[in-house]
């Protein structure tokens, strides 16, 4: 061994093991709260980041403005035929489409519920919708999401009436032509899993609205061009008055990361609060091993050891401390965080990435790093003690 | 022209400031130590042979007056300086032996050559410092806390001089000793004299003043006889 301060700061820890240990303790837990903390927000950020990434590619338009007009639709808040003429030339080679929607009751069996329409123009479905069973909607057919399928066992042939159950009117049947793949949270608007898909000539007999829409989507051929077709769209659609909102799923998807970013760093400092009390552990220790060794401490200063040498040999304590907590902590850090990943989540998929293992390490150094500032006021009154009084204490 | 005095005090007081009131340890001490000279300090307890031996260790510095280590005055020193001085001109024998209890007795007398020179000893000083104090290889292994009072005291007196120190600072250097091993320490502490060591023993025993060839008697802080 070739520093002997650090080697005195070793056998110090040696000595009062058990009490270094217990100190030691604090560290690990606050390592295993920063880290686990820290790991759970990322996962979670990774998971909805997934899930929403696989439409960044798609340009929402949705109208801003509510128009008035006569008859009886005196007013509505709708894309009509000239605006997406004007959006499908500005959109250039990229595909448009344009959905109608509608919340509606709707029967299956005897059970009532309630739940989006989308119309769609069928040849538009395979275009951004996945068909997991079954096939595409034709005539008064219908797709449904793979969240009311099960929850109402539908099978393809199943009848869902549409409209509000009432005993005077004759209800519109459609009938179950495919059951769509889950989407999870759907970037592009177009959330089907707890709705249906029918034929918009269909949707426009029942429900109104031709060539009136409630959404138009541009999916993108080269999601790097997002910024410059948004642009080109807002030129064109927009040029007097903003009445078209053009949002994409980029900026949905940095909202919601950087709120669970935020929702991260605010776990991470609750568990940094472990760390606080650690601090005063670790401090409690480094004064009692001050305490106990004036006499050492004397004679180390009065044969000609330097201040800061003495200073030292204290900090090296101190990060010996840290080093063990920090150390046991990220062992437990790896196997606590991937226990609570796997309970909370449900999947531990995203658990070795580099960005949610690298909470590891942060955590560590981090406890290290309080461990050395706890360590700096004792180390630094040891070296300031007085030689003389120093040797005479007993 | 003769050499300068190794150590001068000029006119030095040392004045505490008691919650009772001032207390003057040492009153306008003025006196000389040449090299190569055997003293011994002696008076009654509170005649101020412990200030002195503070003063003339540089752990603390006069209230008034001027103290001159080789050449040096230790006032106008900063608290580094004052260390370096300690690790280089002075070897410390205490009474109570004070050996770092976590090192062993190699590494106690190795310790002051990690001071100066920075690095683990591997000139093999330490060692033959140990030797010519009488502690051997198996003994050098060992903690203070397992070496006897006598073998204690000779590891100490290898660590103040494994430096090459010009000044060797003895506070009671036997005073913990049984007969026999003090008279044995007081060999080697003569030896070292006769090898060109400045030895200033501090010491109330008129035994071991009568080993050196002057003494300094000092009482209520002033020189008596010098």
């Amino acid at each position: 061994m070739s520093d002997i301060f650090f080697e005195l700061s070793l056998r110090s820890v040696k000595l009062n093991f058990l009490r270094s240990l217990l100190a030691s303790i604090g560290i690990v837990i606050g390592v295993v709260a920063i880290s686990s903390m820290g790991m759970l927000g990322t996962n979670m950020q990774l998971s909805v980041k997934d899930q929403l990434s696989a439409n960044v590619n798609t340009i929402m338009l949705t109208s801003d403005v509510v128009k008035i007009g006569t008859g009886v639709n005196a007013s509505s808040t709708s894309i009509d035929q000239s605006e997406l003429n004007d959006i499908k030339s500005a959109a250039g080679q990229n595909e448009v489409v344009p959905i109608h929607h509608t919340s509606s009751q709707f029967t299956i069996g005897d059970t009532n519920g309630r739940g989006t329409i989308y119309g769609l123009d069928p040849t538009d479905v395979p275009k951004f919708l996945t068909i997991a069973e079954g096939e595409n909607v034709r005539g008064s057919d219908a797709l449904v999401g793979a969240t009311i399928a099960s929850n109402f066992n539908l099978v393809p042939g199943s009848t869902i009436k549409i409209g509000a159950n009432c005993a005077t009117i004759t209800r519109p049947v459609l009938r179950v032509a495919g059951i769509l793949a889950a989407r999870g949270i759907a970037a592009d608007g177009v959330n089907v899993d707890n709705g249906m898909v029918v034929d918009d000539t269909w949707y426009t007999n029942h429900f109104g609205n031709l060539n009136e829409y409630d959404q138009v989507n541009v999916i993108l051929q080269d999601v790097d061009t997002i910024n410059q077709t948004e642009a080109t769209i807002d030129a064109k659609v927009n040029r007097n008055a903003d009445i078209i909102r053009i949002s994409d799923a980029s900026s949905r998807l940095s909202t919601i990361t950087s709120t669970l970013g935020t929702i991260t760093t605010f776990i991470m400092a609750i568990g940094g609060i472990s760390l606080v009390v650690a601090a005063v552990s670790i401090f409690n220790v480094m004064m009692m091993s001050v305490k106990e060794r004036v006499q050492e401490i004397g004679i180390l200063l009065s044969i000609g050891t330097e201040k800061g040498e003495v200073r030292r040999m204290f900090l090296y304590e101190a990060i010996i401390l840290g080093l063990i907590g920090a150390v046991v902590g990220g062992i437990c850090s790896f196997v606590i965080g991937y226990s609570v990943v796997n309970a909370m989540i449900g999947t531990t998929s995203y658990f070795f990435r580099p960005e949610s293992l690298i909470y590891i390490p942060y955590g560590m150094v981090i406890g290290v790093v309080v461990c050395v500032v706890s360590g700096l006021y004792p180390a630094w009154m040891a070296s300031n003690m007085d030689p003389i009084d120093a040797l005479r204490s007993e | 022209m003769s050499t300068p005095p190794l150590i001068q005090l000029i006119d030095v007081s040392k004045v505490y400031h008691l919650e009772s009131g001032d207390f003057t340890a040492l009153d306008h001490v003025s006196l000389e130590i040449n090299e190569n000279e055997f003293v011994a300090i002696m008076g009654p307890s509170g005649s101020g042979k412990s200030t002195m031996m503070n003063q003339l260790g540089i752990l603390d510095v006069p209230s008034t007056g001027k103290l001159i280590i080789d050449g040096r005055d230790v006032a106008g020193m900063s608290s580094l300086e004052r260390t370096h001085m300690r690790r280089d001109i002075i070897g410390y024998i205490f009474q109570k032996f004070y050996l770092i209890p976590l090192l062993s007795a190699y590494e106690n007398v190795e310790y002051p050559l990690i001071l100066k020179y920075k690095r683990r000893d591997a000139s093999g000083k330490a060692r033959a410092m140990l030797e010519a104090v009488g502690i051997d290889q198996d003994m050098s292994h060992h903690r203070p806390n397992q070496l006897s009072g006598g073998q204690q005291q000779r590891v100490a007196v290898a660590r103040a001089l494994v430096n090459d120190p010009k000044i060797l600072l003895c506070d009671e250097p036997t005073g913990n000793l049984d007969r026999k091993t003090g008279f044995q320490i007081m060999e080697i502490l003569c030896g070292l004299h006769r090898d060109g060591k400045t030895v200033i023993i501090v010491t109330h025993d008129p035994v071991i003043s009568e080993y050196a060839h002057r003494v300094i008697r000092l009482e209520d802080g002033r020189v008596v006889e010098s």
